[in-house]
């Protein structure tokens, strides 16, 4: 068995593992994403899209905003914000949460896309050092340092919302793409039900203040989600644009590359055929590193999933390209600890013991990987 | 005005917090007035039979209650101890009588198998009568609340609209033209809870 | 067929929620009522408050916390911790409380269990019984927060409480909590054999197999998570999904 493909039970239609999230197996050893997958392909789109247009004309034109549209600069973000704009005709604010991890080509196409679309841009980026103690803390807890991110990308566009009353929040990518926590054949509202059930990792900002040091609420107050009083004010309703148009992650990134010059990047730990996917993190390499360390599987085991499940490649390409990339020990961890303040064993140490059963990592047998072109270029501001 | 009758038998809050939760105007009241005037009436309860009768009795409930919804047939909604006290009578610490508003006994929940446990406690599928609007919306499986050592027996199996398997078919819940009851507790039932407190605000009385 | 529970049991202390190993060196984990948001909308099944605050002083505190969780979150909510009358238990329910959990009180005073069930229905009374090994090695039953031995025999016991009135038993093995260990299988298959009201078993989860083993080989109706919930990336709904996959009778739709 190569590296970066551990022994583990895997659907017998894509290659996912046992060990991932949500994931089981019926009795022919299809998974439930799969299964999932095939209520996809039965859902009427056009009627979706029409449901669309007239949910969307219920807010076209009032207030100074039609909708927000929280934003990244990845594929997905960027793809929803084009749609929204070119066809549906809708007026957006679009609101980022910045985490502080940005790579400088994202930021490069994030102005592009802003330029190109002629659109108004709210970006905010939190107190840093309020950040590496929250990246730490959440590493410990959860074995994911990510947590700051995940909380104020779903919390921040909706205090937006509340603040300057935009009630409309439309957001892109369904989870049914990669989970099976929700089904297509349920609309997905982006609330904080979902919020709770899989975003925050079970840690709140109310929570997370007691567990760091020397914090508050208001230094914690970016990662808060609003409460249902100041959401029901504004009449809220936060939905995706992929419970209402069919997802096709290539032909969108097609979309994009012409229509807003958006440019693909190299990245960490996956075959470059994927450099439109998750380019704009600087730790993707790191986490999927540590979701290799715990589950036994990391980006390239996920995408090719996603392509055998789309028709797009073979279960045995798949295997052979998991096994191939991932799995390694990537550069920009070594910019993770200087961050943080720990050393590699301490990492690891931590890493190891979010394991999930029955894999068992190795690390004797991890494989360095090469550094990013821009690893040199990002910011390393002692502070 | 959707009433919520407190007879001091255990937690109105939840029930009156949830039909907040669905919009709905609530109050919380034991005045017969409150009662006579109220638009739909809930009987929610956690306790014994007895006691129950007895604090309705107490507080002057009975009369009132039996204008406004056999009289008036104002739409009402029975939780656990609540759906009990509807019937002729029940055998909990001896011989009690109820309300009489259905042809029904309460007896003690008595399983055959040594791995149930009584009380009956912990979330359970119901069969439910799907032409029932009180259960539009929901899940073909769906699971409620249930916490109970006593059940409801009805002498018309027409008047049953749900019910759950637990060694035996427990009644969950009864439909008598504007009077509806459930065993199980919706209040405590997550999102089919409240989806059904959705319907019953929603009801015209009827079906 | 009734389903087996997953119930997070959360500690509070001053109004935190706090986890500690073997009721000791407790470690904030978040605030009560967003915990409890969280696993209601991940479909807990029900979910346990235990009050350890040593001040009876700061009791309004737990008034306020279980007043916002029953308005937030509507699943079952059982409140313990400092139970020493009955008028504490009206007031809990009053607040918003379903089910009473009592531990030291029901030892000292077994009749309090008998007067409680009477009262306010057996359903509501919950005895929770916390037991480790003492100096000879045998199982004895702790009061007062796992400090003042009782002389009692865990199984003993809690078939002596079922006889008193007691709705559900809570069995939390001391030398487990918080150590993410695992279950002591053999005492809860003990009790919940000998017993026809259900056992809730607690103390040791530290994975989800431990789960699984609480309730096929414990033969538990419910199982009590605490740690597993804070320190790891383990969650109601991936111990859910995880014993679905082994055909144990959870919730479908939650």
């Amino acid at each position: 068995m190569s590296n970066g493909l551990p022994n583990l039970k895997r659907c017998t239609r894509c290659i996912m593992p046992e060990t991932w999230e949500s994931i089981n197996f019926d009795s022919e050893g299809v998974c439930n994403i799969c299964r999932n997958h095939e209520v996809k392909q039965t859902i009427d789109w056009d009627k979706k899209r029409q449901e669309f247009v007239d949910l969307a004309n219920q807010y076209k034109g009032k207030g100074s905003y039609d909708c927000i549209v929280p934003f990244s600069g990845g594929k997905d973000s960027t793809f929803t914000l084009y749609s929204l704009m070119k066809d549906f005709g809708l007026k957006p604010l679009v609101v980022s949460f910045d985490h502080g991890f940005y790579r400088p080509k994202t930021l490069e196409n994030r102005i592009r896309a802003m330029k190109k679309l002629g659109v108004d841009f709210l970006s905010f980026r939190s107190d840093w050092q309020i950040v590496k103690r929250l990246m730490l803390e959440s590493l410990k807890r959860k074995g994911d340092f990510h947590w700051h991110a995940h909380t104020a990308t779903f919390a921040y566009p909706m205090q937006i919302a509340v603040k300057f009353g935009i009630p409309l929040v439309v957001w892109g990518e369904p989870s049914a793409e990669y989970t099976a926590y929700y089904g297509y054949d349920e609309p997905e509202e982006v609330d904080e039900r979902r919020f709770n059930r899989f975003i925050n990792l079970g840690i709140n900002a109310e929570d997370m203040v007691g567990m760091v040091d020397k914090v508050t609420m208001r230094d914690l107050e970016p990662y808060r989600y609003p409460s249902r009083q100041e959401l029901a004010g504004i009449k809220c309703r936060s939905i995706c644009l992929g419970s209402y148009v069919p997802w096709d992650v290539k032909k969108h990134v097609e979309i994009i590359k012409r229509e807003l010059e958006w440019e693909t990047d190299e990245v960490e730990g996956y075959p470059p055929e994927y450099g439109y996917e998750k380019i704009e993190d600087m730790f993707q390499g790191t986490d999927d590193y540590l979701k290799f360390i715990k589950r036994g599987l990391a980006r390239t085991c996920h995408l090719t999933s996603i392509d055998v499940r789309n028709g797009r490649m073979t279960r045995d390409k798949a295997l052979e390209l998991a096994g191939q990339y991932d799995g390694k020990r990537p550069a920009s961890l070594d910019v993770f600890l200087e961050y943080v303040g720990i050393t590699e064993d301490e990492f690891m140490k931590i890493a190891m013991s979010h394991q999930v059963a029955p894999y068992k990592h190795d690390p004797s047998k991890t494989e360095r990987g090469k550094e990013l072109w821009d690893q040199k270029l990002w910011d390393r501001t002692k502070c | 005005m959707l009433v919520i009758i407190d007879y001091d038998m255990g937690n109105v809050r939840s029930v009156s917090k949830a039909f907040e939760l669905l919009n709905a105007e609530v109050v919380i009241s034991h005045r017969p007035t409150d009662i006579l005037q109220a638009s739909r009436i809930v009987l929610p309860g956690v306790g014994a039979f007895a006691d129950g009768m007895k604090h309705l009795k107490e507080r002057n409930l009975i009369e009132p209650l039996e204008q406004a919804v056999i009289k008036d047939q104002k739409p009402f909604l029975g939780i656990c101890l609540g759906m009990q006290l509807l019937a002729q009578g029940s055998e909990e610490f001896g011989k009690h009588q109820g309300l009489g508003w259905i042809d029904a006994q309460v007896k003690p929940l008595k399983i055959a198998d040594n791995d149930l446990k009584v009380p009956h406690v912990g979330w359970n599928e119901i069969k439910y009568n799907e032409s029932c609007s009180l259960f539009n919306g929901l899940k073909t499986r769906s699971e409620f609340y249930f916490v109970h050592s006593y059940h409801m027996i009805c002498q018309s199996p027409k008047d049953i609209v749900a019910t759950t398997d637990y060694g035996i078919q427990i009644t969950a819940a009864i439909l008598q033209d504007n009077i509806f009851a459930t065993q199980f507790h919706p209040e405590k039932s997550q999102t089919s809870g409240l989806r059904l407190l959705t319907n019953f605000v929603n009801w015209n009385g009827h079906g | 067929m009734v389903k087996k529970r997953i119930i997070p049991c959360l500690l509070l202390k001053d109004g935190r929620c706090v986890k500690g190993v073997n009721f000791m060196n407790h470690r904030d984990v978040g605030h009560p009522v967003t915990n409890a948001k969280i696993y209601d909308a991940q479909g807990a099944d029900e979910l346990i408050f235990l009050d350890i605050t040593a001040s009876r002083d700061k009791r309004s505190i737990l008034f306020d916390i279980v007043s916002q969780t029953a308005d937030e979150c509507f699943m079952p909510l059982t409140v313990g911790g400092g139970i020493a009358a009955l008028e504490d238990i009206q007031e809990l329910l009053r607040a918003g409380a379903d089910k009473i959990s009592i531990n030291t009180i029901a030892a000292e005073q077994p009749k309090f269990i008998t007067d409680a069930a009477k009262r306010y229905g057996k359903q509501c009374i919950v005895v929770a019984i916390d037991y480790k090994q003492n100096d000879n090695g045998k199982l004895e039953v702790f009061t007062h927060s796992g400090s003042k031995a009782t002389g009692l025999d865990p199984v003993e016991w809690a078939k002596e409480a079922e006889r008193l009135g007691a709705g559900e038993i809570l069995l939390t093995n001391i030398d487990q909590e918080g150590t993410r260990g695992g279950y002591d299988i053999a005492t809860i298959r003990q009790v919940a054999d000998a017993l026809s009201i259900p056992v809730i078993a607690s103390g040791g989860v530290g994975s989800l197999e431990d789960l699984a083993k609480g309730i096929n080989e414990g033969h538990a109706s419910a199982v009590s998570l605490g740690s597993i919930l804070h320190f790891t990336n383990q969650s109601v709904i991936k111990a859910r999904d995880y014993l679905h996959t082994l055909n144990v009778p959870v919730r479908i739709n939650a």
